[in-house]
């Protein structure tokens, strides 16, 4: 399957994401945040999202960290083994942008170049948001799940201003 | 623990799940979420730019214009740009709802124009600076638009007139 229709496929999972955890070498906050956002107390089960012990089975991944060299190939292979649509949630400053780490020799520092070497490997991916936070927050995971289903409306947006003369 | 038990304890604690995003986040008050840049009142001097641990603020010189860039992507929310701060532009937000589709839509930028030398024409730095450097010391403005070399120059020569050793 070369091409998806990434409108159906997403209104057919719309109330039942199932979501893969994939730490890539992060400080190991953000998947505490994940954990806290599994609990009964933010309860992401209200909308359907189930956590999966496989990527086969997964619709979404959550990837944290900034991709160290070391889980570089593991990443790529459990990107690959998910079933389209590709879905990711880039999650935490490192994997937004590479956090603190974005400019050392031991991480690839960020999504950016994690996507690019997954099209050097023929992975087509279908989706990506960017969630911010170091760490995120649980209610910020929820957000940045809830913006991919197009549940909320996106708050942020470029902004770019001429310092006043005043 | 018998079934009894449990749903004794569960109907005493009640519901504890939140509603979000129905409902108000958790937000204490130490929280910290994004910087918000007062473009009213930056100098883009640049002293946030050194201090940022990850480089997420930037400050780009293009010969015409300075351009500060504030990318929230990888900001690790430590307030440390406010703190030093000369000017007070920098506010740290209760903000966290920053998921987004793009990068591009994670960067905030405040442009600087910037002046130049009014004696050799080259350049100084930006015209916020320029202005709250007037304003808040004691310099006559005819030395503030001038490069510091230039200035030098100009004071040595204004200094040795006074004294009496100038050729003019
Ligand atoms: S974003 Fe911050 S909390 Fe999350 S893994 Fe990176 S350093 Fe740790
Ligand atoms: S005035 Fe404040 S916000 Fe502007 S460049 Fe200097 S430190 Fe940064
Ligand atoms: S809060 Fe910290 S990481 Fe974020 S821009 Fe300011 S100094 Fe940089």
């Amino acid at each position: 399957m070369s091409s998806v229709n990434i409108a159906r496929a997403l209104k057919a999972i719309k109330r039942s994401i199932w979501v893969y955890h994939l730490n890539s070498g992060s400080c190991n906050a953000c998947d505490i945040e994940i954990l806290d956002a599994l609990t009964p107390y933010f309860d992401v089960e209200r909308f359907g999202i189930k956590l999966v012990g496989s990527p086969r089975h997964a619709d979404l991944i959550l990837l944290t960290g900034p991709v160290t060299r070391e889980s570089l190939p593991k990443v790529v292979r459990a990107i690959k083994a998910m079933p389209r649509p590709r879905l990711i949630l880039a999650l935490g400053s490192c994997g937004v942008g590479g956090g603190i780490w974005w400019d050392t020799y031991s991480t690839i520092g960020g999504f950016k170049k994690l996507e690019d070497i997954l099209r050097e490997n023929g992975v087509e991916v279908d989706r990506v948001v960017y969630v911010p936070g170091c760490p995120v927050r649980p209610e910020a995971i929820i957000y940045g799940i809830l913006l991919l289903l197009g549940v909320v409306e996106q708050k942020v947006k470029k902004v770019e201003v001429v310092a006043s003369e005043s | 623990m018998s079934i009894a038990k449990i749903l004794e304890i569960a109907l005493k604690t009640g519901r504890v799940t939140r509603k979000y995003p129905y409902e108000p986040p958790l937000l204490t008050s130490e929280f910290r979420g994004a910087v918000r840049i007062d473009p009213s009142k930056c100098w883009g001097c640049g002293a946030c730019v050194k201090i940022c641990p990850p480089n997420a603020l930037a400050l780009r010189n293009s010969g015409k214009e300075a351009t500060l860039e504030y990318f929230v992507g990888r900001c690790i929310f430590c307030g440390m740009c406010a703190e030093v701060c000369p000017a007070k532009a920098i506010e740290v937000t209760k903000e966290f709802e920053l998921s987004s589709t793009s990068l591009e839509n994670l960067k905030s930028r405040v442009i600087h124009r910037l002046t130049r030398c009014s004696s050799c024409g080259s350049l100084v730095w930006t015209e916020a600076e320029l202005k709250s450097v007037v304003k808040s010391s004691p310099i006559a403005e005819e030395y503030a638009v001038l490069c510091p070399k230039c200035r030098k120059s100009k004071f040595a020569r204004a200094a040795s007139i006074r004294i009496g050793v100038g050729s003019e």
